[in-house]
């Protein structure tokens, strides 16, 4: 029982991390009908900026954040304004670019900074662990999930109590006619791209002291994110929380009681299926055409 | 039916000397050139299944290299078991070391010459045919495609690595004996065995092309570009979707089976994602809607790789990344519609836009 | 004798009724025309019959058949035509493919395998010749007209050849002249085909009409000829307001 209940708040951490990551991949799709698939990328980014501030400048990861962000954010922006943003109407080839994006960002890391491992320390300030009953848990860890569901606030915040929320939410209802109004759409999807990147680097930078760094360790990631979207549906940050849970929970479950790779055929499958039987979930809501 | 199809003639034939005669001739018929190009051709093959139905009707398979690794296997298991027949109970050597009791049932078939042929066609088909059945009864198009396909590839890798005992794991199927053939032992370093593999491509792209010459690959456009109204002309969507799917299926397990001949090995890198993305990429650059220039894609790019990748160890892969961007962005119709884009110009005809992109349905 | 026989057909998107209690014969070989305000659920009805929506309760046979829960392509089979408002051809196949797409007699995967290319005559050649698309067989789709794509739709269906062809609003977009047309060309398919058709268009329903029915909030408001239609107080309030 009290190994369940350890494996269960390791699983909830995850779920952190997925969350952010997943509502990166959420906003993206749902504003602009892009699956990027270079989003595995953007995390794996964030955690090697994170390892260079460390090992070069000697910050913490928590200092980082913000400049992660930023530079992320940043890299995010040059892809749309590069590549993205000239195959809105095609969503195949987005896939296709996306793809190409992320094997070329891997290659780069890979030749440049080395296909080894690289590790992060947990900032001193979280080292430690709080006990409460049997259950152990970790301050970084608790950390990160206090930390991601202040971002589900700030990204809910951003989406419904912003000018930038309104003008995003125009331009997903009808772009020509948001342009009629003023609304630069180009500009809003740009934005909304640097900001989905943006917390994927912040995710990636949050793995570093979880797991080792590596330039692939962003693929399996985006796996699970994108369970996390199938499930949670577009447009739902709520949604989207909720799924991320229960894709965190499941997998620590899984590969308790089962081996990683019957876990991973076991997501892939719910993937397939959850397509097939509950496309609703993926698509905007369904209106009268 | 339109101008095209004289050109794609053209094409083909023009294609079918160069394979037959040209290469050969220009290779000085070594035999180590000529290995290297059969691999060449039977990732044409593969290239060739994906623009049957990625260039034709818009179904995108991200998976299309696990029925390519599947004809593999199946070929690498038939010439496994001849090259275990000294071994205890008939069983492969890798059995032996994992303590399997006796050769299981689905290997049995295998030793079987024939059986080995058609299942390395039938198999792929029977289980592209499956999925396609599942997703296109329940109408999924588009990026969904895409992403369950992918997606299912993954899982059957996983499984075949997983599954260490019955399919050698990560080493795949090593071992294997030279194929026999009834009167004919294959030699993979020879003209003829070359002259095998490039009558398999030619024989498959003439029938991709009478598929997309008849009704069948004019309906399948039309799905392409909108395959509800389709519908109210009283097809049925989904059954044309899975047939040219299986069909694709059926091509790229016979492109695996001779993968197999050509390497001597089958392994689960053939059904990776880096593998499904290098067909992609193949299609891409030599035009997706052209079934002979997504195999001269294949051609080319594998090349280019043969004589690069020497050059530049780690950047290839950096280099194939970036042209397959430029490609999707700025010539998605491939060198193909470059082709045709020049053939206009020459003859001062009405410009075809070898810039425009290629409609999604 | 009763062709299209609908009876008490209703569908509700989320707390709308669209289609209320419709209750709708047509008789063989008839030209009926459909009016109403908009959201009335013409085009709806249109739906309902060809198989883009399914129907929440209610009936519809076709033929003796009941269709209700038939698939498109199935329904197409049985012989119902459906042409849209926005003209739906396949703007990347030149205007000869598009015809060969509707020519769908045989619309089996075995039968398409062995097929190449249907000659230009007989019934092609006729359908192609009434809508003046004759030089402009290997145009793509995509660079005719508005116009030409109308009737390039109105061809598609002529081929096709189904016992009900449903459309909706065929002219819309056209010139005097074309619409002028047009209803010749209803008028010649009278009798060989049932015909319904949704328009808006008072000038062209007077030239083809027999018999029209109005409809209003998802149900039959008014059914007579053209005239008692025009005489009718009811309908003159629902389109005047109340």
């Amino acid at each position: 029982m009290d190994a369940l209940l350890n494996q269960a708040f390791a699983g909830l951490s995850m779920a952190s991390i997925l969350l952010i990551v997943g509502l990166g991949l959420a906003i993206i799709y749902g504003s602009m009908g892009v699956i990027n698939l270079a989003h595995g990328e953007f995390v794996m980014l964030g955690a090697y900026v994170a390892w260079a501030m460390q090992t070069f400048l000697g910050f913490s990861i928590l200092t980082s954040l913000p400049l992660i962000f930023v530079v992320i954010a940043f890299v995010g922006w040059l892809v749309e304004r590069g590549v993205v943003h000239r195959l809105y109407r095609r969503p195949l080839d987005t896939i296709l670019a996306t793809w190409g994006i992320g094997i070329v960002l891997q290659q780069l890391v890979r030749m440049f900074i080395g296909p080894e491992s690289r590790f992060v320390a947990t900032p001193s300030l979280l080292e430690g662990n709080t006990v409460i009953g049997a259950v152990v848990m970790s301050n970084y860890r608790l950390f990160v999930i206090v930390f991601a569901l202040a971002v589900l606030a700030a990204t809910w915040a951003l989406m419904t109590r912003t000018e930038f929320g309104t003008r995003l939410r125009a331009v997903i209802q009808n772009r020509e006619i948001s342009e009629c109004y003023g609304i630069r759409a180009e500009k809003v999807y740009a934005m909304t791209f640097a900001y989905g990147a943006g917390l994927a680097g912040v995710a990636g930078a949050l793995l570093t002291p979880l797991v080792s760094t590596t330039p692939s360790m962003g693929t399996y990631l985006v796996v699970d994110a994108f369970l996390v979207v199938i499930i949670g549906g577009v447009g739902s940050l709520i949604g989207t929380a909720v799924a991320a849970a229960a894709v965190g929970e499941a997998t620590a479950l899984f590969s308790m009681l089962m081996n990683d790779t019957l876990g991973r055929i076991a997501v892939l499958l719910a993937i397939i299926l959850l397509i097939r039987f509950r496309p609703n979930g993926l698509f905007p809501q369904t209106i009268r055409r | 039916m339109n101008r095209t199809n004289k050109y794609d003639f053209l094409g083909y034939i023009a294609f079918a000397v160069i394979i037959l005669l040209g290469v050969p001739f220009l290779l000085g018929f070594d035999g180590f050139e000529l290995n290297t190009f059969a691999r060449y051709l039977a990732l044409a093959m593969v290239a060739m299944a994906l623009a049957l139905s990625w260039g034709t009707a818009g179904l995108l398979n991200l998976g299309q290299a696990a029925t390519f690794g599947i004809g593999s296997y199946v070929m690498a298991m038939h010439l496994k078991l001849a090259a275990s027949t000294n071994n205890p109970g008939g069983m492969p050597d890798f059995m032996g070391w994992t303590n399997v009791e006796s050769l299981p049932w689905f290997w049995q078939p295998f030793h079987s010459l024939t059986v080995t042929l058609l299942a390395g066609l039938l198999l792929p088909a029977a289980v592209a045919g499956l999925m396609a059945a599942f997703m296109f009864r329940g109408r999924i198009t588009g990026v969904f495609v895409a992403i369950i396909t992918l997606a299912f590839m993954v899982a059957l890798q996983l499984v075949f690595i997983e599954e260490q005992r019955f399919t050698g794991g990560q080493n795949g199927l090593t071992g294997l004996a030279p194929l026999s053939l009834p009167g004919w032992t294959v030699d993979t370093y020879s003209l003829s065995f070359y002259y095998l593999v490039a009558g398999c491509l030619i024989v498959a792209l003439l029938l991709g092309m009478l598929v997309v010459r008849s009704k069948v690959g004019l309906v399948l456009r039309a799905i392409r570009e909108d395959a509800s109204r389709v519908r109210y002309f009283g097809y049925d969507v989904a059954s044309y979707e899975t047939f040219v799917f299986c069909l694709s299926a059926a091509i790229a397990g016979w492109a695996g089976m001779l993968y197999t001949l050509v390497l001597e090995f089958a392994s689960p890198t053939y059904m990776s994602v880096s593998f499904s993305l290098a067909i992609v990429i193949w299609c891409a650059v030599g035009g997706r809607e052209s079934l002979v220039w997504a195999a001269v894609g294949a051609i080319l790019v594998n090349l280019a790789e043969g004589r690069l990748s020497d050059v530049f160890v780690e950047g290839w892969l950096l280099i194939l990344g970036l042209v397959f961007i430029l490609f999707v962005i700025f010539l998605p119709r491939g060198l193909y519609g470059l082709a045709l884009a020049m053939v206009d110009r020459l003859r001062g005809a009405p410009r075809t836009d070898a810039t425009l992109p290629v409609k999604e349905g | 004798m009763t062709v299209l026989d609908i009876q008490n057909l209703t569908v509700q998107f989320g707390g709308l009724k669209a289609v209320n209690g419709l209750n709708l014969q047509v008789k063989m070989g008839e030209l009926r025309c459909l009016l109403g305000p908009n959201g009335a659920g013409k085009s709806t009805t249109l739906d309902l019959i060809c198989g883009k929506t399914r129907a929440t309760s209610g009936k519809i046979m076709f033929d003796g058949t009941d269709i209700t829960e038939l698939a498109e392509y199935r329904r197409a089979r049985c012989g119902i035509g459906r042409k849209f408002q926005v003209p739906s051809v396949f703007k990347e196949l030149t205007v000869i493919e598009n015809i060969e797409i509707a020519r769908s007699r045989r619309p089996g995967l075995w039968a398409a395998l062995s097929t190449f290319r249907t000659p230009i005559r007989g019934r092609v050649k006729d359908v192609l010749d009434r809508v003046s698309l004759v030089e402009h067989i290997d145009t793509k789709a995509g660079n005719l007209s508005h116009g030409q794509t109308q009737w390039l739709e109105i061809a598609m269906l002529l081929a096709q050849d189904s016992k009900l062809i449903l459309m909706d609003e065929p002219t819309a977009g056209m010139t005097i002249q074309e619409t002028l047309k047009t209803a010749e060309i209803f008028n010649s398919l009278r009798g060989e085909h049932t015909i319904i058709v949704v328009e808006h268009d008072m000038q062209f329903v007077r030239q083809v009409a027999q018999r029209v029915t109005v409809m209003n909030q998802g149900s039959v408001l008014a059914d007579g000829s053209i005239a008692e239609i025009e005489a009718d107080a009811r309908v003159k309030a629902v389109y005047l307001g109340h």
